[in-house]
């Protein structure tokens, strides 16, 4: 619709109501230059000192800096103001000479900077959730979480899974000899070689427990059985921390070893706790075989059950050995043993 | 005196006003409002006995439904490129915005800054990331808009690409 299609009262009405609400002003300029010819409308509303005839432009407004003289006509939206208030300038390129106008837009833009911040911080906090997630289930999946392709359900489903547990051996003692914030950072590095291990082969970090940590395999997607997941995960971990610990032997630091445990069976996962605090978290039988064999596991050993042991086959180099697990009793299962501190191996 | 216009680009929510308020009043606030339109502050910066008026331009982040108006950038004579070092997926605007700048207003100089290097626990960005930004050839500063690391002379680093190109 252009100006004649409008009945003049109405254009004239359309006109006065607009007008009114930008509180506009302007300045003619001379062509191709930043001198002020003349000088109108609401000045008072955008600064202290009304520009006068004669003047440069942009010694009156700043923002006018780098932008004069007007080449083209341009529009710069919703400049703010010293004060909060904002403005819309525009500068027109006429024949003989150019305008610059001051529209003011402080309603209309406080109005939309309100749904501007509801959606940034929006953005700011899933991307946060999006980082927590990460850390706990890998990257891969908290971004197929993230984009709505996958959801962890509460509902309790039954699966097959392979529970991992590994755990710093000696670690008590260590921590009785210890600074708190010494046991801390050699915490720290430790789980820095573990957890990506655990993720890197498809693992959900279930619980860290101090020195320990417990994770489950076969619960995010892989294309690998969960039992051989769990398995080249733990001889990734154990690699890991022999790694550490040639930087904190070469540091004059005391070396740490660690033990593994894996058990394989089906388990109900679900989200276990109250409205206020949830966590993920697998329960069955084997999970707690899963622990003890962990606990009786040596300085490098990696012992599993079972079921693991029938699905990796016979080329993993296990040897079967018979041990008392308590609560549990005598139970067949089977040892490997990895270099995992330097001079013992 | 020499004057400079520069603007602060990138994300929504990446910290370019953080950044400004920090430069200019050396101040710092947690709480995260975000910008409207453009809000412009100039400081004084001396390089090698020379000193420049910056008038710095802090406009809105961008996002998918909100691009940046060219008009912002034009007369700019150096860009300050901001990512969250927290989001790795803001490099991917800051190299959407770059392209666009160099495709309108031609290359001027730029510096990259990964901001909020404070949250070290949460940083996101890692070597092969940082290898694909180097591959720009503009300066990188590891900045922190609340401590002020590498603020000011990431500014000042600027202020002379400006003056002795």
């Amino acid at each position: 619709m252009t100006q004649t299609d409008l009945p003049l009262p109405l254009y004239q009405h359309i006109a006065s109501h607009t007008i009114q609400q930008l509180e506009p002003a302007w300045l003619q300029l001379e062509k191709g230059s930043e001198r002020i010819i003349q000088v109108g409308g609401a000045w008072q509303y955008y600064c202290q000192q009304m520009p006068q005839a004669g003047q440069q432009a942009s010694d009156v407004f700043d923002v006018l800096i780098a932008m004069l003289p007007i080449s083209e006509s341009f529009e710069l939206p919703q400049v703010q103001l010293q004060d909060g208030k904002y403005t819309d300038i525009f500068g027109l390129c006429e024949p003989h000479h150019d305008w610059l106008l001051f529209c003011d837009v402080t309603q209309n833009t406080l109005n939309i900077q309100q749904y501007h911040q509801i959606s940034n911080d929006f953005i700011l906090l899933k991307a946060q959730m999006k980082q927590t997630l990460h850390r706990y289930i890998g990257h891969e999946v908290s971004e197929r979480i993230a984009q709505g392709e996958m959801q962890l359900d509460a509902a309790g489903e039954r699966k097959t899974i392979a529970t991992l547990f590994v755990d710093i051996r000696g670690f008590t003692p260590f921590n009785e000899r210890h600074d708190a914030q010494m046991v801390m950072q050699t915490l720290n590095d430790y789980m820095n070689g573990m957890l990506p291990a655990i993720l890197q082969h498809h693992g959900m970090v279930d619980k860290i427990m101090g020195d320990g940590v417990m994770a489950v395999f076969g619960v995010l997607p892989s294309e690998n059985h969960c039992c051989l997941d769990a398995f080249h995960s733990a001889k990734q971990i154990i690699q890991a921390i022999y790694t550490l610990n040639q930087h904190r032997l070469s540091s004059g630091l005391e070396q740490l070893g660690i033990g593994v445990g894996i058990a394989s069976g089906e388990a109900v996962l679900g989200i276990l706790g109250s409205h206020e605090r949830r966590a993920f978290t697998a329960i069955g039988r084997h999970v707690n075989l899963a622990a003890r064999l962990e606990s009786n596991a040596r300085v490098g050993e990696i012992l599993i059950d079972k079921t693991v042991h029938q699905t990796l086959g016979q080329s993993h180099a296990f040897t079967a050995v018979t041990l008392t697990l308590k609560g549990i009793g005598q139970s067949d299962v089977f040892s490997r043993i990895l270099p995992c501190i330097h001079g013992d191996d | 005196m020499i004057q400079k216009k520069i603007c602060i680009l990138g994300a929504a929510g990446v910290g370019k006003t953080s950044l400004t308020a920090q430069f200019v009043y050396s101040k710092f606030s947690e709480k995260y409002l975000s910008t409207m339109g453009v809000k412009i502050d100039k400081k004084v910066v001396t390089v090698d006995d020379t000193s420049v008026n910056l008038m710095i331009w802090d406009i809105h982040g961008e996002d998918k439904y909100k691009k940046i108006t060219n008009s912002y950038l034009r007369g700019s004579a150096g860009i300050l490129t901001v990512i969250d070092g927290t989001r790795a997926e803001t490099i991917q605007t800051a190299y959407e915005i770059l392209e666009r700048v160099h495709r309108d207003i031609g290359k001027i100089p730029n510096i990259f800054l990964l901001n909020k290097h404070d949250l070290s626990d949460a940083w996101d960005i890692n070597e092969q990331a940082l290898a694909e930004l180097k591959k720009y050839g503009n300066p990188i500063y590891t900045t922190s808009a609340k401590t002020g690391e590498h603020v000011d002379s990431s500014f000042q680093k600027l202020t002379k690409m400006l003056i002795k190109p």
